[in-house]
């Protein structure tokens, strides 16, 4: 008899984390069919409602972008803090800070000419987001606070303004005494791409690509790592860890708060509770899939608009849109677990009680 | 005032009790963010048993497995396979809450099958003032007062509570001290996602006895909050709870009082107050050690010792 102990393997598994991607995928696929069958369903159909909807046709394509959008930039803003091992949990947060910018923007700005009102507003909403990752960023970086539980505050406390604005300031007056904001002028709305789709897509993808370079390329984006792999080397190669933590959580914030700015001006009529549907908190398990990766963010990104878009659809078959959140998770753990076997294989020990403890675990 | 005070103690229970849960799984060095998903596990499971069974106590046990196989998903994950907690708990949140509003679909606006009913207590609950605010209340708040002080005393003053301690200090001496950390942070972890389970059903069952997707409205942040702003002890934690249920509870009262402040302003408090006890512990920290357990969102593998 022995016991399975989980061994680093030299070398991790050329192309895991794809393939532990896929396995996710498909296991998750597979208990979302034994919740259908067991609620009575036919999988099938759901499945392929689900498919058919999101990617079937050039307009459902144009839905699944826009979904894709807000989740691709909360999923960079978690990879810019994780590639240098920070947790920013506050996207959600943030999201709804960079959406709160630039509504107060179009509300300033209504009758300004179209592009300078969205170019304000996405300036402002990327304002808005940094500025609530600015507390957390100097938190950490003088006084060292765990910036992963002040983020998560963060983040409640952004729903709680936003809802306090909707329901006192930004009332709007003939709303009948429902809490809503007033409709966003037509100035203020991002100009369409094909189809349902917008330009943010475009603006997504350009800031995706935009950090993917320069954490390639540059000597920042190399120092970002050297930080990100131990404090003491850095320290020690002269790079300040206090700035590249002021900058990484800001700049982490800021995208996140172009992520509701362009939620905002390209996908809703006026700014509501609900404006970020979890894409803060789907962003990092977006992350995590794309081992905080920015070509890595895009991908998985598509994939989760994809799921949530299909996810929505199937309500009108009588079945729940839940589907959708449970598959998301259920791929990032499956993913986990195949993750974890790409880079430690199972071996079998021998019971320790004669040879020792420390003669087999080194 | 007595209403007010009453509430305080009812909500207050409902949070102590998440993050009792939360407390002793950080203790053995687990970080769990998934409260919030296994408290509305919690909350469907026990208000659909209750509805099959007319049972509510049936409901609250089944509530508390629930919630301790749920939260073992994140034991598997982060103690066994060593996966990163942050990640792991959030999407076992997500995970909760959708599988929670998919299991509980037809249970939506229906009347519950059986609610806890207010303990008994006699003459006492007329004393005045003490007798209303503690002695008319749910059996969970007394069942959350004895877990708080029952999780007191296992952490302070058993080798088991030690060695959980330990686990989440210094995992490599606890095992080379003969425990298992695996089996250590298994169990808190399990605790954890049965008391959290606890609280959820605390919530369908007796405090708003119903069911709604959504229901735990964001009260298992405020109860991974209330673990930080006790400094990760039982004590100061029930202190914490009191005066966040008191928040929770004044949120629907401001306008009877006749105070001119927005109640959504008020429910932000917790979370900024939390914050700030953050920072001061921080700042302390420089001097001295943290109160926060040193190991915690660590994963330990005992072959990278």
């Amino acid at each position: 008899m022995g016991r399975l102990v989980l061994v680093r393997r030299e070398q991790a598994v050329k192309g895991g984390q794809p393939l532990a991607f896929l396995i996710g995928l498909v296991s998750a696929l597979a208990i979302g069919i034994l919740l259908l069958v067991l609620s009575g369903h036919d999988p099938m159909a759901v499945y392929e409602r689900m498919f058919d909807s999101s990617v079937g046709s050039p307009k459902s394509w144009s839905i699944t972008l826009n979904r894709a959008v807000p989740l691709g930039l909360a999923g960079l803003a978690v990879a810019v803090a994780g590639s240098m091992g920070l947790w920013n949990i506050g996207a959600e947060g943030q999201i709804l800070a960079g959406a709160m910018m630039a509504a107060w923007m179009a509300r300033i700005g209504e009758g300004w000419p179209s592009p300078l009102l969205i170019t304000i507003m996405l300036l402002a909403s990327i304002l808005g987001g940094a500025l609530l990752g600015l507390g957390p960023a100097v938190a950490r970086a003088q006084i060292g606070v765990n910036e992963i539980i002040t983020t998560l505050m963060l983040n409640e406390v952004a729903l709680r303004l936003l809802q306090w604005l909707i329901h006192g300031p930004w009332k709007d007056p003939d709303s009948k005494g429902f809490p809503l904001a007033p409709m966003l002028p037509g100035e203020a709305r991002l100009p369409g791409l094909f189809e349902r789709a917008h330009w943010g897509a475009v603006i997504a993808l350009v800031v995706i690509a935009l950090f993917g370079l320069v954490a390639s390329r540059t000597a920042w984006g190399y120092e970002l790592r050297v930080a990100g792999s131990s404090g003491e080397t850095a320290r020690y190669a002269g790079i300040s860890l206090k700035r590249k933590i002021m900058t990484v959580l800001v700049l982490s914030g800021g995208i996140a708060g172009l992520a509701g700015g362009i939620e905002l001006s390209g996908n809703a009529d006026r700014i509501v509770e609900g404006i970020s549907a979890g894409y803060g908190f789907a962003g990092i398990i977006v992350a995590a899939l794309a081992l905080m990766r920015p070509s890595g963010v895009a991908a998985v990104a598509l994939l989760f608009g994809a799921v949530q878009v299909g996810g929505l659809s199937i309500q009108t078959m009588g079945v729940s849109s839940s589907v959708s959140t449970i598959l998301q998770a259920l791929i990032l753990f499956g993913a986990i677990g195949a993750g974890v076997f790409s880079r430690y294989s199972l071996k079998r020990v021998q019971k320790e009680k004669q040879v020792g403890k420390e003669g087999l675990s080194e | 005032m007595i209403g007010l005070l009453t509430a305080a103690v009812s909500f207050g229970a409902l949070l102590y009790l998440a993050a009792l849960g939360e407390l002793i799984s950080e203790k053995a060095g687990i970080l769990n963010l998934g409260v919030e998903g296994m408290m509305a596990m919690g909350a469907v499971t026990g208000f659909m048993v209750a509805l099959e069974t007319e049972n509510a106590w049936l409901g609250l046990i089944v509530a508390m497995l629930v919630g301790a196989l749920f939260a073992l998903i994140h034991g598997l994950f982060t103690v066994i396979l060593g996966a990163e907690q942050v990640v792991s708990g959030l999407s076992l949140t997500i995970l909760g809450l959708g599988m929670s509003a998919y299991v509980g679909k037809n249970a939506v606006g229906r009347p519950p099958g059986a609610v806890l009913a207010p303990v008994d207590w006699g003459f006492l609950s007329d004393i005045p003032w003490v007798g209303p605010i503690l002695f008319t209340q749910s059996p969970i708040v007394y069942f959350a007062v004895v877990c708080g002080i029952a999780t007191s005393f296992v952490l302070t003053r058993t080798r088991t509570g030690l060695a959980l301690r330990g686990a989440g200090e210094s995992a490599s001496t606890v095992d080379a001290s003969g425990h298992s950390v695996v089996q250590l942070r298994l169990g808190a972890v399990a605790m954890g996602g049965a008391l959290a389970g606890a609280s959820g059903a605390y919530l369908t069952l007796s405090l708003t006895p119903q069911w709604t997707e959504g229901v735990t409205a964001g009260r298992g942040w405020i109860a991974v909050a209330l673990v930080i702003f006790g400094a990760w002890r039982p004590g100061r934690c029930a202190i914490g709870a009191l005066l966040f249920g008191g928040l929770l509870a004044l949120k629907t009262r401001l306008q009877t009082f006749g105070v001119d402040f927005s109640p959504i302003l008020l429910s932000m408090i917790p979370y900024v107050l939390t914050i700030g006890v953050l920072i001061a512990i921080s700042i302390r920290a420089r001097n001295r050690p943290s109160s926060a357990p040193a190991a915690l969102g660590q994963a330990y593998r005992r072959e990278e010792r």
